[in-house]
């Protein structure tokens, strides 16, 4: 081989290896950052039906995220995402109109997560719930 | 042409990046007898980018709390996929890191390149020896395991031996009459924002000087230099005909920066114990000194100094005088002859430093 | 010249504390400590005897055992602190298992139980004093055994307890390595502590027919632990291979280097 040929064979060699550990050195790093499976939070949840009176509501963290619970007039259970569809914040339970208010941009949602006005584009996500003896299971 | 040719292209004609290369990769030339102990600065580049990059993903997991410092050490060594490697490399590294310095201290002695005109290249390169002693010092108590409570205990106790200001200089370090959650705070301060920070700074600064001043040719072979630089005036010393740095001696650059991460991960692999004692995994407790808690091997020297001297400060002051003596070398040895071999005196002084630098490391180890 | 000299002053400060990185001793002691490694013979060898003990590897220092206020040495040894001095024989098992009531129980419905008061032996007959040592088979001998009876029952639970023992051990030196790299064997640790525990004090009821049947239980959490570290072993040995890669991949970039270097020599 001549001097050019080699040369250039061994130019292409260097740069593959060197490409190569770079990106397996990458990997290590990208696990380490990676979020850790099954860190997602709770997939189910029960609490005491005691603990919610009719017409009041409870948030709480479900599946690594905000949720609510809501005991409507009619002793309905309900739960839904608490996360706005609008910008992602935070709904807040408005306790005398009986209805949930995002405090962002004035999103309004009825207690089945429907939207009342305001400028969500969809209802809220809802959530399985199940009551059985004096539990409510969630999830 | 290839849509990488067209964009580099379009770079060029803004930026005139061709022009750079031009001037600092090909066109900035060598002496043609440069040997592979010049590469060891651009392997300290490499390594301390490795302590900044593998410090920096650390801070993601670290808590420095002393309540949960311990903890979040343990969940990166044990929980976080790959933890264990990236701390690893970072306590490896610091000790890899370390020796390279005093080979890369070593071989500007043997060589002669810290003499005239080159005094600021050695003054900066000894501010940074003993800017990475701080970090690595800091670093050690980070991890608030029995070893890092102690040895900063140890390490900041020596201080008060000093006249009038020592103790109350103790507690200032401290951040309290003993070391304690207060004393990580400062320290992590210390170790991840400010002293990064200087350490980039007196970098930058050593590599301006390198720079401007020119790249010393070894003392051995030929000479390609005829005039020895008079102080009259600023000259930076070229080395016509020499070899360009880009291709030729950035692959030497490369090999070496290749075997010393070989080296490395080497430890970090297979000798995983190295930078660590039992006591590294055992929480810090202030109530409890473990027998036989000893510096890391760096400091072995200073520790063994410290313990033959009937008086501490006995101790601290010829420690202090034979470090001021070495940052001010270049004043001090004002020949200017390069070859090491024709510098017996100073050939035999570096050995002998070496040999007794070795001797009380490892007499402080056994002791 | 000499202005360039006193501007360079500034570096001595840096490297005193440069210095100041270095190192002394420093180790906190008790009023009984520095009183009674002092005095001679009996009051002050117990000193000496308890620094190489287990005791004071766990931080069981003298007023842990004998009471009293180690921070205040007039006061130290007034009854007022709740100072104990040395227990008269036939106190020795109750004073001992103050902290050891599992060994206690099994000591005191064994034959040498039994036999307190009555020259039996006590808890320091077989395991000394101040210079109490982690607790082994070793302390099963013929020397000391036949000091009372002959040697040959307690050579059979010996026999019957070996094995076990030297299972313990092994698992124990397995967790000390991996410790010692920063795995997390807190658990591991506290599950071979129980388990040793248990077994150690089978001994101390001195009935073989229950050495052999409860060696089985015994051993069966042992396997347990055993498949435990065989899955740190397999995760170290991945490890080690992984890094065997990554050597070998740094020495070829580094021989390519090299021989790239090479071709533009000229």
């Amino acid at each position: 081989m001549d001097s050019d040929g080699r040369r250039k064979f061994l130019g292409v060699c260097l740069a593959g290896t060197a490409a190569a550990a770079a990106v397996a050195a990458g990997y290590p790093v990208f696990r380490f950052l990676a979020p850790r499976s099954g860190a997602t939070g709770l997939q189910k949840l029960v609490i005491s039906a005691s603990d919610l009176q009719e017409g009041e509501a409870k948030f709480f963290e479900y599946g690594g995220s905000s949720a609510v619970l809501v005991k409507t007039k009619g002793g309905e259970m309900i739960a839904l995402s608490a996360i706005c569809t609008h910008l992602g914040c935070i709904v807040q339970w408005v306790k005398e109109q009986q209805h949930f208010l995002c405090p962002c941009h004035g999103g309004q949602f009825a207690t089945d997560g429907t939207v009342l006005g305001g400028p969500p584009p969809r209802p809220l996500a809802k959530i399985p719930v199940t009551v059985s003896g004096g539990n409510i299971t969630i999830g | 042409m290839s849509l990488f040719k067209r964009l580099y292209r379009w770079v060029d004609l803004r930026v005139g990046i061709g022009e750079i290369a031009d001037k600092e990769l090909t066109g900035y030339l060598l002496p043609r007898n440069i040997n592979a102990w010049y590469s060891l600065g651009s392997v300290l580049m490499v390594a301390f980018a490795i302590q900044v990059v593998t410090g920096m993903l650390l801070l993601v997991y670290y808590v420095p709390d002393a309540e949960k410092a311990f903890k979040s050490v343990n969940f990166i060594m044990n929980e976080v996929p790959f933890g264990w490697l990236i701390r690893l490399c970072h306590a490896v590294g610091s000790n890899t890191m370390i020796a390279a310095l005093i080979l890369h201290m070593l071989s500007t002695l043997v060589m002669g390149s810290y003499k005239s005109p080159r005094e600021l290249n050695w003054l900066s390169g000894f501010l940074l020896f003993s800017l990475v002693q701080g970090i690595s010092l800091t670093g050690y108590l980070a991890p608030w395991s029995q070893l890092s409570f102690w040895a900063t205990t140890v390490a900041t106790n020596s201080v008060s031996a000093l006249p009038v200001a020592g103790p109350g200089m103790v507690e200032f370090l401290r951040g309290g009459k003993l070391v304690g959650p207060a004393t990580l705070g400062r320290f992590f301060a210390l170790h991840v924002a400010f002293l990064p920070l200087v350490i980039g700074v007196v970098i930058v600064v050593h590599i301006f000087l390198l720079k401007r001043t020119g790249i010393s040719a070894p003392p051995f072979g030929r000479s390609d230099t005829k005039t020895p630089w008079q102080a009259e005036r600023y000259r930076y010393q070229s080395h016509p005909g020499g070899i360009p740095f880009f291709p030729n001696y950035m692959l030497e650059d490369t090999t070496s920066i290749c075997i010393y991460l070989a080296i490395f991960l080497g430890v970090v692999f297979f000798w995983p114990s190295m930078p660590f004692t039992p006591d590294a995994f055992v929480p810090a407790d202030p109530f409890k000194t473990p027998a036989h808690i000893k510096p890391e091997w760096y400091f072995l020297a200073n520790y063994q100094t410290l313990k033959i001297f009937p008086n501490e400060l006995l101790g601290l002051t010829v420690q202090g005088a034979a470090m001021t003596f070495l940052a001010l070398l270049p004043f001090a040895d004002r020949s200017p002859e390069r070859h090491p071999l024709k510098r017996p005196l100073f050939l035999s002084l570096v050995a002998g430093g070496i040999l007794l630098w070795i001797a009380l490391s490892v007499w402080g180890h056994l002791s | 010249m000499t202005r360039n000299l006193t501007s360079l002053l500034i570096l001595i400060p840096l490297a005193l504390v440069l210095a100041s990185s270095a190192w002394s001793a420093e180790a906190p002691e008790s009023a009984c400590l520095q009183c009674h490694a002092s005095l001679p013979d009996r009051l002050g060898a117990p000193v000496n005897l308890w620094q190489k003990s287990v005791h004071a590897q766990n931080g069981i220092s003298c007023n842990s055992c004998h009471g009293g206020d180690p921070k205040d040495a007039p006061t130290a040894m007034t009854p007022a602190k709740g100072f104990l001095g040395a227990p008269k024989e036939g106190a020795i098992p109750d004073f001992c298992g103050r902290c050891h009531p599992g060994v206690l129980k099994d000591y005191l419905s064994s034959a040498h139980g039994r036999a307190l008061g009555k020259g039996g032996p006590t808890c320091v007959t077989c395991h000394g004093n101040h210079e109490v040592l982690k607790a082994s088979l070793t302390l099963i001998n013929e020397k000391s055994c036949s000091r009372c009876h002959s040697f040959e029952r307690a050579r059979i639970i010996r026999e019957a307890m070996q094995q076990t023992e030297a299972h313990i051990q092994g698992i124990e030196l397995r967790l000390g390595g991996y410790r010692s790299i920063g795995v997390d064997i807190e658990r591991l640790g506290k599950e071979l502590f129980s388990v040793r525990n248990s077994f150690h004090s089978l001994f101390h009821e001195v009935n073989t027919a229950r050495v052999k049947s409860e060696s089985g239980r015994i051993n069966a959490e042992l396997s347990k632990l055993d498949r435990e570290l065989q899955l740190i072993d397999e995760e170290q040995v991945r490890r080690r291979v992984m890094g065997g890669v990554a050597v070998a991949a740094l020495l070829a970039i580094a021989l390519l280097a090299y021989l790239l270097r090479r071709t533009f020599r000229d």
